[in-house]
């Protein structure tokens, strides 16, 4: 059973071996063995959704082998409630990443093998329990990326995009290394283990000028990594240069490696850091949902306004996380899954539109919907998503760090409203009115729309994601919860408490109606 | 949900609450392409709703709410969200309307919509309309509500925008999304801020609460009460937010039927009355609304749906076409509910909900009817003498017609007069805009009706009109009989059996001149006013009069006091203006000035290091010497 986790990762880094030796000319066994890998892995990681044990704190399906103990770096895999929704989601994008892949016509065999090296390295981060295999594992991911975008991507700006998000990223990564090193050096446990270092450091909490350096570093660091205004221009830019599967993998699942990093460790171990910033993290996030949020009403190239609407979900995240409570976090937590399954279907869907058009200017598009209606039908519900519709699992996150916002900060949470009902559903329907809605355009007599079943089948599964976490969340929330409480627990940890009073009446029973009668002898 | 007895009457709930969503599934999934069967599917599953709701009219006979078992769909650190039903006289009198009117009108469209390529994605939008709008109606929380709250506003988009293509109904299901939102937006807000204050997003709960401890809200229960106040503004279409309405009838006209007489607008005015307890705790304003004093938020909305009324019923005195003369008046009336709420009168508001949706979805059929026997001619000017030749249209839209200006014994005239009484004891500055307005209802509902019905055909197309089918105006003639009757038997006695002891049918139907004959009379006498007044100015008339002697007048009233050219201009120097100064500070200041800094200086940095990298020996011997001598120099400084 502990291999589960270990097979998960490993499946895509065996299939980029097997591309590797694979010669260049079987192009149909190249895409065919990255389809199998990825399929195989997805499967997998839905039956460690499933067999997961809700409830109960700690890492389950460990799996750890020795590998340099003087050092204290050991490899060590595991899941607990916050990391396995996760890895669904990432396994889920991947294989749709794969799927719509088919779009690469040229130097295959280098694609697949960095397309499945990305995979791996994806979701062995968000498994490794090893600060050193974390770090490691994001970087396997994080190098293809450029590769890409540099090599496949598209458009004039690829070369200055490409270059972009190197330095932003190298950047980000450089201070969140220097954190991470920073910390386990602190804690004096002489291991890179998470469980250990966090062992550590609750029998003896760091001081508070140690956590006053080290916090801004993860932040920043950490920070850059998911765009965190005013570090986001890199995304949009980036997005919209890059091939679709890696806008797809980056954008959804990636991306949320520094996020990951801020609740796994920084919040928690860190907690006199951590409530001293947090007033900054709010003011920022509004530039975030704001900012973000006005700048993407104004962007003509769609793949710009999903890029910008990225970005400003991104802010929702931030904000749940300031608030330092359960409801927060957890939401937070949601909106990390809902987020990645949407910005891979939004970006996979104009990669659909991209293929055939070779632009992706909206005031050329109009009328989209009538010669393809799966697609464009997709599209309708991955914009209705975008902008906070119920049903949606983004939905029940955003409104659950709204609701544990206002509290904190009322006033950040009052406009964040308006960003996520209002700014939102300005730009994203005026996406669909310009890209669907309308007399069919020129461009859209040519249209095609999704028709086999392989070129369907990415699409569905984003939307099936989106929909059953949307309409029962308790899927996510029963997992995350408990590991979010204690880690709040640690991250309020000598702050006056400032918890949500409890109803005191309990959700199943209701007290009897006034009117009826005691029916009692 | 599986653990209960099916045996049980309170788990056909379930079913009732499902059946329309099931059927959306199944025509999305399976039947896209057999547009016959989705139609019977879609019809199915609200009749079924229908049939299955009398069952909890029994129920409720002997106790006041039927106890649905609830599931618990979120539970985070005290936010405890419930997938659960209510039942009582409120949401079952709702329910009731709902599919009802839903079911009438989803028979009227299968022949409305006969030829349209789209007819199963027409049918499975209408089902999850219905299946939004009982989620609103059955809700026990809040939290519930919002979530259904959003999803009447997304099938009301889908089914304004249904015809996409066309550029003007793409615009309008924008225009009704985007308004609706802005009112949600202080819906989610007021009801976080409830949640916060009062811990609890369940209906019954917070009542308690809030009734156990009024002062539990403090300094925040007006800003609550408006902010909810806000998602009724949306969805009931008060100014300012009701530009949205008179551009939706974009859509089919039996949508407008649906949407826009017997279920979403009439959302707010429901919701309101659902949360109307929240009006009733210690009054109070933040600091920075303190200026308001004693003003309460009650008075507010009083205000609000006042001043929509009388601002609707001017607009809808100049307007030409015979859905937007019929969507203003539907504006007008929801005025009429909200100022009703407004002075406390929730029952006279829900009164006047049900009739008005009996009769204006007759009225919205009817001119769906009209518009389809004349070739889609919306234009009253280029119709007339419609009375022959479509017989039974015309009748029910006489009996609309006058039960909408209040005219006894029909249903709108009790619904009505209980709305002007209220305003006449709460406040008397109010009365007089109601009955204002109760004259202007008659006058431009008999221009309607005299234009568009009597005198001769003006156009080829009015010419050779012929009744439509009988799936449509059987429709008509079922919804005529509520229209009639509904005022005999009193639904304020049903909803609130407590106030009305003795029933019988002459009490009722004299009632009115009992209880308060100041406004029964001064009601009759506008509706005597109006109407002379039409009849006067349009009898015989080949064009409209009106223009020439109110001159400008006329012409602000039909372009609607210019407020949505109003509100663009506010939306491109407010909204317009922050997302280009963002934009640009995006482009030129973050990925301009910094980005392109850092990318400048690694690009110079680089270029500089290549200058170095000469490939000559004696280059790098001198560079290596020259490094060797700084080295040693440091070192042996000291």
């Amino acid at each position: 059973m502990s291999i589960l986790l270990t097979s998960i990762i490993g499946l895509p880094f065996a299939g980029a071996l097997a591309v590797a030796m694979i010669p260049r000319n079987n192009r149909l066994i190249i895409r065919s063995v990255a389809l199998l890998v990825t399929m195989v892995s997805m499967l997998l990681a839905t039956y460690l959704f499933s067999e997961f044990q809700s409830g109960v704190l700690g890492y389950q399906f460990v799996h750890e082998i020795a590998w340099i103990p003087s050092l204290g770096i050991n490899y060590a895999v595991g899941v607990d409630g916050i990391s396995v929704g996760i890895i669904l989601m990432g396994a889920i994008v991947a294989f749709a990443a794969t799927c719509l892949s088919h779009e690469i016509t040229e130097r295959e065999k280098e694609y697949y093998f960095l397309l499945l090296m990305m995979i791996g390295g994806i979701l062995g981060a968000f498994a490794s329990l090893d600060l050193f295999f974390f770090f490691a594992f994001h970087e396997f991911a994080l190098i293809p990326t450029f590769i890409m975008i540099g090599v496949w991507g598209r458009g004039e700006n690829k070369n200055y995009a490409a270059f972009n998000i190197t330095i932003y990223l190298t950047i980000g990564a450089l201070l969140a290394l220097f954190g991470l090193i920073a910390l386990s050096v602190q804690a004096g446990a002489n291991s890179f283990d998470i469980r250990v270092i966090t062992a550590a450091i609750k029998a003896k909490p760091l001081t508070g000028a140690v956590q006053a350096w080290i916090f801004p570093l993860l932040l920043f660091g950490f920070g850059i990594l998911v765009s965190l205004w005013p570090f986001h221009s890199w995304a949009p830019l980036g997005y919209s240069a890059a091939p679709t599967a890696t806008a797809m993998l980056h954008a959804g699942v990636l991306k949320k490696f520094g996020l990951y990093g801020l609740i796994r460790i920084a919040i928690p171990l860190m907690p006199i850091g951590s409530q001293a910033w947090m007033q900054v993290i709010a003011v920022l996030c509004l530039g975030n949902i704001l900012f973000c949020g006005f700048v993407a009403m104004r962007q003509r190239d769609l793949n710009l306004l999903i890029g910008n609407s990225s970005v400003a979900h991104m802010g929702f995240i931030f904000l749940g996380i300031a608030s330092l409570t359960t409801l927060g976090v957890t939401g937070a937590v949601v909106i990390i899954i809902a987020h990645g399954l949407l910005a891979a279907l939004s970006f996979g869907i104009s990669g659909h539109i991209y293929h055939q058009t070779k632009t992706l200017d909206m005031d050329q598009m109009g009328g989209f919907l009538k010669p393809m209606p799966f697609v464009g039908a997709a599209m309708v519900m991955a914009m209705m998503a975008g902008c906070g519709l119920p049903g949606f699992a983004n939905f029940v996150g955003e409104s659950m760090t709204l609701f544990a916002a206002w509290k904190v900060f009322p006033v950040v949470t009052s406009l964040a409203v308006w960003g996520g009902l209002v700014i939102g559903a300005v730009y994203m329907l005026r996406a669909i009115r310009s890209v669907l809605h309308g007399p069919v355009s020129p461009m859209g007599e040519r249209m095609i729309d999704a028709v086999s079943f392989w070129r369907k089948l990415p699409f569905a599964l984003l939307l099936i994601g989106l929909l059953v976490f949307g309409v029962w969340p308790r899927l996510i929330t029963d997992k995350v919860n408990p590991c979010v409480e204690e880690i709040i627990a640690m991250a309020t940890f000598g702050q006056p408490t400032a918890k949500v009073v409890p109803p005191p009446v309990k959700g199943k029973q209701r007290p009897p109606s006034r009117k009826r009668p005691a029916a009692r002898p | 949900m599986s653990d209960t007895n099916l045996m049980l009457p309170e788990s056909w709930a379930w079913v009732i609450f499902f059946l329309p969503l099931i059927s959306a599934v199944v025509i999305t999934l399976f039947t896209r392409n057999q547009p016959q069967l989705s139609g019977w599917i879609s019809i199915a599953a609200v009749s079924g709703s229908f049939l299955l709701s009398w069952l909890f009219f029994g129920l409720l006979q002997q106790t006041d709410v039927v106890q649905v078992p609830a599931i618990t769909w979120l539970s985070v650190d005290g936010l405890s969200v419930e997938l659960g039903l209510l039942f009582d006289r409120m949401s079952l009198l709702m329910l009731l309307v709902v599919t009802g009117v839903g079911t009438l009108i989803h028979i009227f469209s299968a022949g409305y919509m006969k030829d349209d390529p789209s007819y199963s994605r027409y049918f499975a939008s209408l089902s999850l309309f219905v299946f939004s709008m009982l989620g609103i109606v059955l809700a026990n929380n809040l939290f519930m509500m919002f979530i259904f709250w959003e999803l009447v506003g997304v099938s009301s988009y889908l089914l304004i925008g249904f015809w996409f293509g066309k550029a003007s109904a793409a615009d309008a299901c924008k225009k009704a999304f985007l308004t609706n939102r802005v009112g949600d937006f202080g819906f989610l807000l007021g009801i976080i801020i409830l949640w916060t204050l009062a811990g609890s997003v369940q209906l019954d709960h917070l009542e308690q609460r809030l009734v156990a401890s009024p002062a539990m809200l403090g300094t925040a229960a007006g800003l609550v009460g408006l902010l909810i106040f806000m998602g009724a503004m949306g969805k009931s279409a008060q100014f300012p937010l009701h530009v949205w309405l008179p551009d939706a009838m974009e859509g089919p006209t039996p949508v407008s039927a649906l949407i826009h007489a017997a279920t979403m607008v009439a959302a707010g005015v429901y919701m309101l009355c659902r949360v109307f307890f929240i009006y009733q705790v210690t009054p109070g304003w933040p600091a920075c609304l303190a200026f308001l004093g004693n003003i309460s938020a009650l008075d507010i909305i009083a205000w609000i749906g006042g001043f929509t009324a009388l601002i609707a019923a001017l607009m809808a005195i100049q307007q030409n076409d015979i859905k937007r003369i019929l969507a203003y008046s539907t504006l007008s009336q929801l005025g009429y509910m909200v100022m009703s709420v407004g002075l406390a009168g929730t029952t006279a508001a829900m009164y006047h909900l049900t009739t008005h949706a009996f009769f204006k979805a007759m009225l919205f059929l009817g001119a769906g009817s009209v518009i389809y026997a004349a070739h889609h001619e919306q234009d009253i000017w280029k119709m007339g003498g419609l009375k022959e030749k479509l017989p039974t249209t015309f009748k029910t839209f006489v009996i609309g017609t006058l039960a909408l200006c209040g005219l006894p014994p029909l249903s709108g005239f009790f619904s009505k007069d209980e709305i002007l009484a209220t305003a006449f004891n709460q406040n008397k500055f109010l009365f007089v805009l109601a009955v204002l307005v109760a004259t202007m209802t008659t006058f431009y509902m008999f221009r309607l009706v005299i234009v568009a019905f009597f005198g001769r055909a003006r156009s080829d197309s009015a010419e050779h009109a012929h009744e439509s089918p009988r799936i449509m105006t059987v429709p008509l003639i079922v919804l005529a009989v509520p229209t009639i009757l509904a005022g005999f038997f009193g639904l304020d006695a049903f909803l609130n059996p407590a106030a009305h002891v003795s029933a019988n049918i002459f009490d009722h139907l004299f009632a009115p001149f009992n209880h308060s004959p100041f406004a029964a009379v001064f009601g009759l006498g506008a509706v005597l006013l109006g109407g002379t007044l039409a009849v006067s100015l349009y009898w015989q008339a080949q064009r409209d009069p009106l223009p020439e002697k109110m001159q400008c007048l006329a012409q602000i009233m039909r372009d609607r006091f210019y407020l949505d050219e109003i509100y663009t201009a506010l939306i491109a120097v407010t909204q317009g203006a922050l997302s280009f100064l963002a934009d640009a500070a995006d482009r030129y200041l973050i990925s301009g000035f910094v980005v392109r800094g850092v990318q400048g200086t690694t690009d110079i940095m680089g270029r500089a290091l290549r200058l170095v990298q000469t490939g000559n020996l004696q280059n790098y011997a001198f560079v290596l010497a020259i490094s060797v001598a700084i080295i040693l120099l440091f070192v042996f400084r000291n």
